[in-house]
């Protein structure tokens, strides 16, 4: 399937795609649009692009709508997007230490990258260590 | 220098909307002009942040306008600077004061100067120098 977003991919867009990837559609094609534009083929579905289903909704960063949208429970993906709210948006309350570090950590991964599809690729080790990393964590029951 | 210009108008109610976006805004460190403008310094961040706000004001039954602007008046890109960097120096200054008291909190200092941080727009020099002085106060008790 056909997964569009704007070009210039961050920490939120970088993870939706490693979400896509490894929990939705491993066989997921990435295309980037201008920001601002809103020009979507048919059969090619949207995310992280204002007003869309896929996208930021009530103060929720866009990897929180697909964990909705796509019914993912997984507690380790649920911690991931709460560091993605923190690292992306504006939140009153913070208790991810690692949230500033991974938004910045994405960043440069959009500066060193030839294209927002490598980007995407790059990305996608980042966030397969997060989630290795949180999987690991003894759990508290 | 840039300034992106937000324009909204929000229900009366539910006033938890109104607030919400609000609440927003200060975190933002915006600021409002005549009450009916709201601004911010043209970073990747804040374009970013203001989208999305822009997003939810939309999501919450409101409108919203956002742009990219310049000032054509130098002096009043002076004034609207100097209201971005007054409360800002303001708060490195208290937090210079609190670690001249003795047994300073270094850890709400840190945390403090972290959040002041981020709401600092044109590099305030007295930032540098509260991150020096929190730095220098550590293991000296």
């Amino acid at each position: 399937m056909k997964w569009v977003t704007w070009q210039n991919v961050g920490v939120d867009r970088i993870g939706c795609a490693w979400l896509i990837r490894k929990f939705i559609d491993s066989k997921a094609k990435f295309q980037f649009i201008p920001p601002g534009t809103l020009e979507i083929h048919e059969g090619a579905e949207p995310f992280d692009v204002p007003g869309v289903r896929l996208s930021h909704h009530q103060g929720h960063c866009s990897f929180h709508a697909f964990l909705r949208e796509y019914k993912l429970t997984d507690p380790v993906l649920h911690r991931i997007a709460r560091m993605i709210d923190e690292a992306d948006t504006v939140q009153e309350v913070q208790v991810e230490t690692v949230a500033p570090g991974l938004d910045f950590i994405c960043e440069g991964i959009r500066l060193v990258s030839p294209d927002d599809a490598t980007a995407l690729d790059r990305g996608a080790m980042i966030y397969d260590a997060l989630y290795a990393l949180l999987a690991a964590e003894p759990k508290i029951s | 220098m840039d300034w992106l210009l937000l324009v909204y108008k929000i229900p009366r109610e539910p006033t938890a909307g109104r607030v919400y976006v609000w609440r927003k805004l200060k975190q933002l460190g915006a600021i409002a002009i005549q009450d009916a403008v709201w601004v911010l310094p043209a970073t990747r961040r804040t374009r970013e942040n203001f989208q999305w706000l822009a997003a939810e004001v939309t999501e919450l039954g409101g409108e919203s306008s956002l742009f990219t602007a310049q000032d054509v008046l130098g002096a009043q890109n002076e004034s609207l600077r100097e209201q971005f960097a007054a409360p800002i120096r303001e708060a490195y200054n208290e937090i210079l004061a609190a670690l001249k008291r003795s047994k300073p909190d270094l850890e709400v200092l840190s945390k403090r100067y972290q959040k002041v941080k981020l709401k600092d727009y044109f590099q305030c020099p007295l930032g540098e120098k509260v991150r020096q002085r929190l730095l220098a106060a550590q293991g000296s008790e």
